[in-house]
């Protein structure tokens, strides 16, 4: 178990993270999710002790990250998939990690095979792709068999398959028990493997759940398309329907398709189609952290 | 859960049937016990042999000591074969002379190698990694110092063989060589320090090129300017006069008025001692305060 307990980081006189609380449960993987300049990455950075927060702290099943005995035994993290050597191979570079936490040299041999680098192990990384620093990045993460896994934007680089892999690997890591924490901007990517979501504008905790609760504050509406608009409208009005009407749409609110067909048919209305259009979660969390974004496009 | 006695997992063994049937490891717990001093200094071997696989598998660790060999080798050879004699005093070079001149620049590398030790690890990122990895930031400075100084002795000792090799190969007599021993025991102490001082100024420069660059420039430029101008009382105790007196040569800013207040060379090793410890603790102080990026 993770505790965040009101992280709160200044720049100058710009609040970077204010007053974060949240906790990330152990046999599941949880989504860390906000807009550009949310705090994301401020706050992973002080999940791991490389910045020093103002105040508050992170703790992990009770001890703080500074604290920690061996922390690579207990956290391992991504958190820049550049950060090596290009002069290095990889196994050396892994075999530099292994040495300084006491990990035997032979898990620098599995965790290359678990992240399938084993036929790239001697080649310097100066000339490996991102996604292959990504997978290097996550096999040092995994050389202490960590119980909790931090990983900020790890699908950036990585093709399609690789994507998956990470997918089921990391779906795979929580259901053996492991705490999976996972910053990204791939929401859709983020939503077919997320249980929990921790939901962060402007510094602050927007949202701390399980995905479904987020989802379900999508809005909801069907949209009929018909030649009756303004009659249909006073029908469904009629009914305590919300109803907007937008050119020759009808876009109703807390009903179903089903409902809404069943009125036109009861009046002889012509109806072109019926559709349930429902938010997805990129959308109900572009609402979310909509006023909290730092940066968006005019 | 973390606690020992309640494991979070049972154990899937590893397939290997391509990248996308592979598992990641298996979570175990892991011993929680918090961290103290005495935990911190039994990390430090760990420390010195990740720092020790760092530098031994760079192309560049091999090309310094090249660099090193060629440099000793080169100058005792021009010296022997070109300059033959003292221009101060006309006497000509011997052996136990020339074998120590190339040191002063070995030192100098072996500085620039020092300050790579951190500055490169900046520069790469791979900064942040060993920070979260080892909380007790002053352990990581511990062993890339333990890890530098050897680097320096060897290159010392890589050094001044050359230097003895170049001076003969040039053809100079061998000279009064009693002292040799201790002026190559002073210049190892000096070359073995180099990368420890460098290390303290990378710690507090942090950027690669600015680190080497500022080295250098005191090094060849700003130390002799002090001491053309400055008084002889006070420029002896710059780090480089430190330097050359421990190698008992005269560098391009000294005069005979410098010459003749210079520090022996207990003081001068007690002197670059100094530098390096307040280089190494005023860097190891900025490691702490500043954010590992």
């Amino acid at each position: 178990m993770i505790n965040v307990s009101t992280l709160t980081k200044h720049y100058g006189d710009r609040v970077a993270v204010d007053d974060l609380t949240f906790d990330v449960a152990p046999g599941r993987v949880t989504g860390f999710v906000g807009p550009n300049g949310a705090g994301k990455s401020t706050t992973m950075r002080m999940m791991v002790g490389l910045t020093r927060p103002d105040r508050g702290d992170v703790r992990y099943d009770g001890v703080s990250y500074a604290r920690l005995r061996r922390p690579a035994r207990v956290v391992g993290s991504v958190l820049d998939p550049r950060s090596m050597h290009p002069g290095r191979t990889a196994r050396n570079h892994l075999l530099a990690a292994a040495a300084l936490s006491d990990i035997p040299a032979r898990r620098v041999g599995e965790v290359l095979g678990e992240v399938g680098l084993e036929s790239a192990a001697d080649q310097r990384t100066g000339g490996f792709s991102l996604g292959m620093r990504q997978r290097l990045a996550l096999a040092g993460a995994l050389l202490g068999e960590p119980q909790v896994l931090l990983l900020d934007e790890p699908s950036n680089g990585l093709d399609p398959d690789g994507i998956r892999w990470l997918r089921n690997s990391l779906s795979g890591f929580a259901a053996r028990g492991g705490t999976v924490f996972v910053s990204s901007h791939l929401i859709a990517e983020l939503a077919m493997f997320a249980h929990d979501l921790v939901v962060v504008g402007g510094g602050r905790l927007i949202a701390a759940e399980p995905i479904d609760a987020t989802l379900a504050r999508g809005d909801s509406a069907v949209v009929v398309r018909t030649v009756h608009t303004d009659e249909l409208a006073r029908l469904l009005d009629r009914r305590g329907i919300t109803v907007e009407v937008e050119a020759d749409r009808l876009v109703a609110r807390d009903t179903t398709s089903a409902a809404v067909s069943a009125i036109a048919f009861e009046h002889r209305l012509q109806v072109i189609d019926v559709t349930e259009r429902t938010q997805s979660l990129e959308e109900i969390l572009i609402d979310l952290t909509g006023a909290s974004a730092e940066f968006a496009a005019a | 859960m973390l606690t020992a006695t309640t494991p979070i997992a049972t154990h899937v063994p590893h397939q290997h049937h391509g990248a996308n049937a592979m598992t990641l490891t298996t979570v175990h717990p892991a011993p929680r016990l918090s961290r103290d001093r005495a935990h911190d200094l039994a990390t430090l071997p760990s420390a010195v042999r990740s720092e020790w696989i760092k530098l031994r598998t760079l192309r560049s660790t091999p090309a310094v000591l090249g660099l090193t060999v060629a440099i000793g080798l080169l100058l005792s050879w021009t010296i022997a074969t070109f300059v033959k004699t003292d221009p101060d005093t006309n006497e000509v070079f011997t052996v136990a002379q020339a074998f120590i001149f190339s040191t002063w620049l070995t030192t100098v590398l072996a500085i620039v190698m020092g300050t790579l030790l951190y500055t490169s690890e900046v520069q790469h990122g791979t900064l942040a990694g060993a920070v979260s990895a080892q909380p007790a930031r002053w352990v990581l400075v511990a062993a890339k110092a333990v890890v530098g100084a050897g680097l320096g002795l060897v290159m010392g000792v890589i050094g001044m063989a050359s230097g003895l090799a170049g001076a003969v190969l040039g053809g100079l007599g061998a000279g009064d060589t009693s002292g040799m021993a201790a002026t190559a025991a002073w210049g190892l102490m000096l070359v073995t320090l180099a990368p420890v001082f460098g290390l303290g100024v990378g710690l507090v420069i942090r950027h690669s090129a600015a680190a080497a660059s500022t080295v250098l420039v005191w090094a060849l430029v700003v130390e002799n300017l002090i001491k053309g101008f400055g008084p002889a009382k006070v420029t002896r105790f710059l780090p480089f006069s430190a330097a050359t007196g421990l190698l008992g040569i005269k560098s391009a800013g000294d005069s005979a008025k410098t010459m003749a207040v210079a520090l022996g060379r207990l003081q001068d090793g007690l002197l670059f001692s100094g530098y390096t410890l307040a280089a190494v603790a005023i860097g190891t102080v900025s490691m702490y305060r500043r954010e590992t990026n």
